[in-house]
């Protein structure tokens, strides 16, 4: 039995860490119940959270960052899972491939959104294409899409990081899975796409579920995309967050706090989620298995 | 279609989508006019390259700090790491999942969130506007990607070989040292990597903790492609990928090597 009291002095440095990450919650929690005593607010209330849920505008830009964050994390899975699928498929040949995969999770995201005004802006590489042709006679003639309300833009961009990243961080689970399971299917006389779909990929969706969450909780709070590739209006919670707390009204400061209050809570709340439908998830396949 | 087929398809897709745009930045940043509906740029030129090293933005000693805090986060994020890693992975005690969870507690914080309410915390502590402020963001965000990865090494590599050398009389760290670290060393370099492009990456931590006192690359980027300046942000933006690039390949062939050898 090692000593207990060594493991303690190892996690210090993370304890550290973790109290700062906490405090910072508490902070912006503290902020947005009204709590600011440096503004000379003092009294706890929750009539900051009330008063932006009722605020158009505000219901926009959560709905604008609920939507880029779930077209992003449910698109990047797909698509993630399905290049997954290919390198394990393509065999040691592909494996040249995971080299091109890292240069996305590499790049920053701001150099992902110049990426996306070079080839989808109305002057860019996709609309002179469209023009060379002969599709469109004139730019404003190809569809916008960037700076809309619709953040297609965003998306695109998350995607070019996150497809990547899904691949990536799935493939050592799927490879594992497929050499060993799925061939076991395989030698038993299942069709290598039933194998596949009733083998390997039931096996690699833990992989391909954390993934998803944490591209969704990524995309939600981010701010370089919307900011860089967004609409005027409605704007991205993070972008309309830092906004309000930039605002010269200092007693405004509550309403952004409320607003990154909002963001920190759906967050915890899909990790939760999450929690509860893995663990589900995995006492239904136990129990399958003794049936 | 078959296996093979479907396979080298999807794997060529996806290598254009990724490396398209790579190539037309490229090509961007060394542009002098490109009008609509031109294909290819009419002139090519080397203006943006003039600017970036002459120009007044002073590039180069942005180059220089932005590659010494990325570095310094590298070492401070895999250091804690590596901590956690041996406590979780080889003691038991009361606490160890908790442990394990606050080890990927700040994934599940956004990093708009975090940024602004350590910034909030650091007004109070005076690390506002402040180096070592930034070093902390930087940090908390790098540190669940490093603990991951060195969790799996840390526990893959076990503590036989140590314990072995500890019987023989070596003290704790000189059998750490000796038996396990080079054993570790291709995990310490990834989970390096890993931390350096987290913290190189970071716009809006360094923006709001900095408060414009720290700057790095990431930062004075973003205000370029507002600009519209497509040639110069183009020439920006490769500059910048390819030094974190540079650094990557650094450490990549350090494990390469490191791997050889270990293998002999």
């Amino acid at each position: 039995m090692r000593k207990q009291r060594t493991a303690f002095f190892l996690l210090l440095p993370l304890l550290g860490v973790t109290a700062l990450v906490l405090a910072a919650c508490g902070f912006v929690l503290a902020q947005s119940l009204g709590h600011v005593p440096a503004f000379g607010l003092e009294e706890l209330t929750f009539s900051y959270y009330l008063a932006i849920f009722r605020d158009g505008e505000f219901l926009r830009s959560l709905g604008v960052s609920l939507g880029i964050a779930a077209a992003s994390a449910l698109l990047a899975a797909l698509l993630g899972t399905a290049v997954c699928a290919a390198l394990t498929v393509g065999g040691r040949k592909g494996r040249g491939l995971t080299y091109v995969l890292r240069l996305p999770i590499l790049v920053p995201h701001a150099v992902v959104a110049l990426f996306t005004i070079l080839l989808f802006s109305q002057t860019g590489l996709l609309a002179r294409a469209t023009f060379a042709l002969g599709l469109i006679g004139d730019f404003t003639q190809f569809p916008q899409l960037l700076y809309t309300p619709g953040y297609q833009g965003a998306v695109a961009a998350y995607l070019w990081k996150e497809v990547p990243f899904v691949a990536y961080f799935t493939l050592a689970l799927m490879s594992g899975v497929s050499d060993t399971l799925g061939e076991a299917a395989e030698d038993l006389g299942a069709s290598p796409l039933r194998s596949f779909f009733s083998v390997t990929l039931p096996l690699s969706l833990p992989a391909v579920c954390r993934a998803t969450l944490i591209i969704f909780i990524f995309a939600f709070g981010g701010y370089e995309l919307p900011l860089l590739l967004g609409a005027t209006v409605p704007k991205a919670l993070p972008v309309e967050a830092y906004l309000a707390y930039m605002s010269p009204q200092l007693r405004d400061r509550p309403y952004a706090m409320a607003m990154y209050g909002v963001i920190l809570a759906l967050s915890v709340a899909m990790a939760a989620l999450y929690a509860v439908l893995t663990r589900r998830l995995l006492r239904r396949m136990e129990g399958s298995g003794h049936e | 279609m078959s296996r093979k087929a479907f396979s080298r398809l999807v794997l060529g897709v996806t290598a254009v989508c990724v490396l398209a745009p790579a190539a037309l930045l490229l090509v961007w940043s060394v542009t002098g006019r490109w009008p609509w509906p031109r294909l290819t740029p009419e002139t090519y030129s080397l203006r943006t390259l003039r600017e970036l090293l002459l120009g007044s933005g002073g590039f180069l000693p942005l180059l220089g700090s932005s590659i010494a805090l990325a570095g310094a986060t590298a070492a401070l994020a895999t250091a804690v790491a590596l901590l956690t890693a041996r406590a979780t992975a080889f003691y038991s005690f009361p606490g160890r999942g908790l442990a394990r969870f606050c080890g990927i507690l700040p994934l599940l914080v956004p990093g708009t969130v975090l940024a602004m309410g350590l910034h909030l915390a650091f007004l109070r502590l005076g690390l506002a506007d402040t180096v070592v402020g930034v070093l902390l963001v930087h940090l908390v965000s790098a540190l669940p990607y490093c603990i991951a990865i060195l969790t799996d090494v840390t526990a893959a590599v076990g503590l036989a070989l140590e314990e072995q050398a500890a019987v023989l009389g070596a003290p704790p760290l000189t059998a750490f040292r000796g038996a396990t670290l080079p054993r570790l060393a291709p995990g310490i370099l990834s989970s390096m990597s890993m931390a350096f492009t987290i913290s190189y990456s970071q716009y809006f931590s360094t923006l709001l903790i900095g408060g414009g006192r720290v700057r790095t690359l990431a930062l004075v980027l973003v205000p370029y492609i507002q600009s519209g300046d497509r040639p110069l942000a183009a020439a920006y933006a490769a500059v910048f990928t390819g030094s974190a690039l540079l650094v990557f390949a650094l450490f990549e062939w350090a494990i390469r090597r490191m791997e050889r050898r270990g293998a002999l």
